[in-house]
């Protein structure tokens, strides 16, 4: 049926983009987004300055939130035709030299042509500055400056934007509004006490609630669902239309290639059908337990859309719904030691070093070997078995470097250290003893008489 | 001492030159093109370098010429020239003026809005206005030093005060006098202030060795009817370097008789001349000294209320706690101020919901300190995931058993372990515990070295161990 073919696929690309490119609609933390909302409309339509932290973990939405309020406030025409945004990312602009290029060329001053800005870094600084001076509370645009990764900027030599950008938001200068966001808690303190006087002391802090498994579980259903008809018109009534006048800052891309729920259609009867689905499968036992875990682990909403993105990918004309085990093998998945499946996978030799390391981590509580101390160990066992004896040594010096490679092992770093013929070396084993059990444990074929050496270091 | 002086600046031309073209990315062949200067053309290289391809974001003029549009070097030109003023772009139509009366108070609450005369610093207006206006008079040079901790008032009362006497001068009731401020943060070089005064002086933007040039002639070489020049150098002690020769100079200026300069510095630490200035630097600066005490409560108080002359929105029972509050932690103006704008803004909330005006009351500021001051450390603990409050207690269960604070994670995940054990849950594996490691770490609450040490890495708690049984006392799993 070619028809439920469509529909699958549909399902997939719908849920995946929906996961990924949602970056304008976000859920909950009412009090907080009214609090940011109020303060961009507040510096863009009545001239207020402002500064204001955004502080949380990393994937609670810090990012999603500023999206979707500057979505919001964009569509408006007494918004964007009296401001400007301009975007700086830390991790792009790693220095003042580079933020104030960018920042020049956003705002588009005087000295900047095409996007290109002449004029030394000093210049760029004074002619920025004068810029904002010569601005005034009444008469100019407003300039939202973003700073995302706002702890990196902390670290800017003698922390020049960060004062100055802070100093015009505390002065009769052009309006403008300083909105960091950043994940470290203690960002504060990383300030200099002259650019913490001039800070506004305004953190808006976005903290997941506690023990949320309810919250956890209409998640799994929102992100999953289709949505009715009528709830697309909801959607359409909250997500207005932004005006292409008002996305022209080439750098400021969050708002662009948006997901747009319209461009996917489906027969009301899918709809129907995949959401009661969803439904039973959320009030199933095993699910539960698989999303429990899940949470008990990471609360945070960010990981949890891309497990949901693995799951999803799954989908096609044979596996048309998502079922329990799928979830299950997720959950599985989610929880497995990705080391212990590396250990898995080598060679009888290197499993005989790895036991031979154990034990002498075992004997002399984690002290650090080198290659002679583990081939001695390794050949007293292997001349008394039946199935090693006669193993050269240049053959296991190869598996003792192969082990390095995968960083099971790691040299101890220190001083005169490097200089030491590799066999003499010293090393630290990089696995805790109950790894090793469990890989020897579960290794297949692997001779009784290397799992009973596992067991007991007397040969 | 003074020979020196006249010699230094010669040889650092180049040799900062050096420098400053590496600074930027340059080749240092640069730097022996540039010494063939002429000086009385405006533009800042004269160029003749084909070998770089990109030009044309760097500022050198005729060199950029050929390659970038022709209009940006001209417009370039215009703007080292002082022809084109600096701009922003402009609303769609000025703001209007209906506002309620919280609005009314919030903007006279903002930092920004300085009151023509500052309350509670009269004694230290009356002394920086004794010294200007008499250096003035006389029309000699000298030196101030102001110091004090940041919001305290230091820069707006220097203003206000050169406000006054330009206004006297104006009138002419007292010699005229030229004004020039710099800020040190606002420079990306201790050597760019000469750039900054040269400017402000003719309007002209030049390099730093031409205007540093062109200064010294202006302030060493006599001349008649030359008027009196006041230099406000502010954060002096971003423009220290390891020379010092910038200070050296900004400083020895006034020490000539034909240079009429009086320069008044700020600077937040109060023994600054001594602890970071050479001898002969802080033997320039002088004694003539002032230090701004930070506010105490009742002086807070009287700013807050010198801004809400004549209106009834706010409780002063509020006012005074704010006050009380702020003074108690740095006696910062600033904080104050935000803070009674917050509580402004909330109370703004209100009326919006409830739909009937709200003076700004006790419950507000009560609100608003509570957002600004706290950290939110225990609330992240209390949200993390229970799999995380684990691993915190973990920790300060190695903490506890070592007696160290630095635990390394093995010592932790054997913890955890039992913990988990403890409490039966399954224990994650030791690469998941240590992304719950890494993640609380992202948040500062941990803080721990890099991943290369793998399972030998060292943790170090964040936060007091009282805060995080505190944080976890209502936990589940306890």
């Amino acid at each position: 049926m070619p028809d439920a073919k469509n529909d699958v696929n549909n399902t997939r690309r719908f849920l995946k983009s929906r996961l990924i490119s949602d970056r304008a609609s976000f859920h909950g933390y009412e009090a907080e987004r009214q609090n940011i909302h109020d303060l961009l409309e507040r510096t863009a339509e009545h001239g207020e300055s402002n500064s204001a932290l955004l502080l949380g973990p990393r994937g609670i939405g810090k990012t999603t939130l500023v999206t979707s309020v500057l979505a919001e406030l964009l569509s408006k025409e007494t918004f964007y035709r009296n401001c400007l945004i301009v975007y700086l990312n830390g991790l792009v602009h790693i220095d003042d030299r580079l933020a104030l290029k960018s920042a020049t060329a956003q705002m588009n001053l005087e000295n900047a042509v095409d996007g290109k800005v002449f004029g030394s870094f000093a210049e760029n600084l004074a002619f920025l500055l004068e810029c904002l001076k010569a601005g005034d509370r009444k008469k100019s645009k407003s300039v939202i400056f973003l700073l995302e990764e706002f702890d990196l900027f902390c670290s800017h030599h003698n922390q020049t934007l960060l004062y100055n950008l802070f100093d015009v938001a505390q002065s009769a200068q052009a309006p403008i509004c300083v909105l960091g966001v950043t994940a470290r808690l203690d960002v504060i303190e990383l300030l200099e006490k002259r650019v913490k006087s001039r800070f506004s002391h305004r953190q808006i802090f976005l903290l997941p609630n506690e023990d949320d498994f309810d919250g956890r579980l209409e998640l799994f259903e929102r992100l999953l669902k289709l949505p009715t008809e009528q709830e697309m018109r909801t959607i359409d009534t909250a997500h207005p239309s932004i005006p292409s006048e008002a996305l022209n800052n080439e750098e400021f891309t969050l708002l662009r290639g948006l997901f747009n729920p319209r461009q996917f259609s489906f027969s009301s009867r899918w709809i129907t059908q995949w959401n009661r689905h969803i439904d039973k499968l959320v009030e199933n036992e095993e699910t539960l337990t698989v999303l429990q875990r899940m949470y008990d682990y990471d609360v945070l909403e960010g990981p949890f859309r891309m497990l949901l993105f693995e799951l999803v990918g799954n989908l096609d004309e044979e596996h048309p719904t998502i079922t329990v085990d799928l979830i299950q093998k997720l959950g599985e998945e989610y929880e497995s030691d990705d080391k212990v499946k590396l250990l898995m996978g080598l060679s009888v030799l290197e499993i005989c070093l790895i036991i031979a390391m154990k034990h002498h981590s075992e004997i002399y509580d984690r002290e650090p070997f080198n290659y002679e101390m583990i081939l001695t160990r390794f050949s007293k066992w292997a001349n008394s078995s039946s199935s090693m004896k006669g193993i050269e040594r240049p053959v296991v010096l190869k598996a003792f470097e192969h082990l390095k490679q995968l960083e099971f092992i790691a040299p101890v770093t220190g001083g005169s250290l490097t200089k030491v013929q590799k066999e003499y070396q010293i090393h630290r084993l990089l696995l805790t003893h109950g790894q090793i059990h469990q890989a020897v444990q579960r290794m297949p074929l692997l001779p009784t008489e290397i799992s009973q050496w596992e067991q007991s270091s007397l040969v | 001492a003074l020979q020196q002086a006249a010699g230094t600046p010669k040889r650092s031309i180049q040799l900062s030159n050096i420098v400053e073209e590496y600074a930027n990315g340059r080749r240092v062949s640069r730097v022996l093109k540039l010494s063939p200067k002429k000086p009385d053309s405006g533009t800042e290289e004269p160029m003749e370098e084909p070998k770089t391809p990109k030009r044309s974001n760097r500022g050198s003029l005729a060199g950029s010429a050929t390659k970038s549009t022709p209009k940006s070097a001209s417009k370039m030109r215009l703007i080292r020239d002082g022809t084109i003023k600096p701009t922003i772009h402009s609303r769609d139509a000025p703001l209007g003026n209906e506002m309620n009366e919280l609005a009314i108070a919030r903007e006279r609450l903002h930092v920004s809005a300085t009151p023509a005369s500052l309350p509670c610093r009269e004694k230290e207006y009356e002394e920086i206005y004794n010294f200007l206006e008499g250096k003035i008079y006389d029309g000699c040079g000298g030196c101030m030093y102001i110091s004090g901790v940041p919001g305290t008032g230091k820069t707006a009362t220097t203003t206000a005060v050169i406000r006054a006497l330009k206004h006297l001068s104006e009138e002419e009731h007292i010699p005229k006098f030229e004004f020039v401020d710099i800020n040190g943060m606002r420079l990306t070089e201790p050597r760019q202030a000469y750039v900054h005064i040269h400017r402000q002086l003719t309007g002209k933007t030049l390099a730093w060795e031409q205007a540093y040039n062109l200064l010294n002639k202006r302030f060493t070489t006599k001349a008649p009817r030359r008027t009196t020049t006041v230099l406000l150098v502010d954060e002096l002690d971003i423009l220290c370097n390891k020379r010092q020769d910038v200070v050296y100079n900004i400083l020895n200026w006034p020490t000539m008789p034909t240079a009429q300069l009086i320069v008044v510095t700020i600077a937040n630490t109060m023994d600054l001349p001594e602890r970071l200035l050479k001898g002969k630097i802080s033997s320039r600066l002088g004694l003539t000294r002032l230090t701004f005490q930070p506010y105490n409560f009742r002086q807070l108080q009287e700013i807050v209320m010198a801004r809400l002359v004549g209106m009834s929105s706010f409780n002063s029972d509020a006012v005074q706690l704010v006050a009380r509050k702020v003074a108690a932690v740095s006696g910062d103006a600033r904080r104050a101020l935000d803070i009674c704008r917050r509580a402004t803004e909330l109370a703004d909330d209100q009326a919006r919901k409830t739909d009937q005006s709200v003076t700004v009351s006790m419950t507000h500021v009560q609100q608003a300190l509570t957002e600004m001051i706290t950290s939110a450390k225990v609330r992240t603990i209390r949200s993390s995931s229970r799999m995380e409050q684990l691993f915190l207690q973990a920790v300060t269960a190695e903490v506890a058993r070592t007696g160290i604070e630095e635990c390394n994670f093995l010592g932790v995940y054997s913890q955890y372990e039992s913990l988990a054990a403890f409490s039966g849950v399954s224990v994650p594996n030791p690469g998941r515990a240590m992304a719950i490691c890494a993640r609380l770490t992202a948040s500062r609450i941990l803080i721990c070295e890099g991943g290369s040490n793998d399972i030998y890495q060292k943790i170090l708690l964040n936060i007091s161990t009282d805060d995080v049984h505190f944080a976890l006392q209502a936990s589940k799993l306890l």
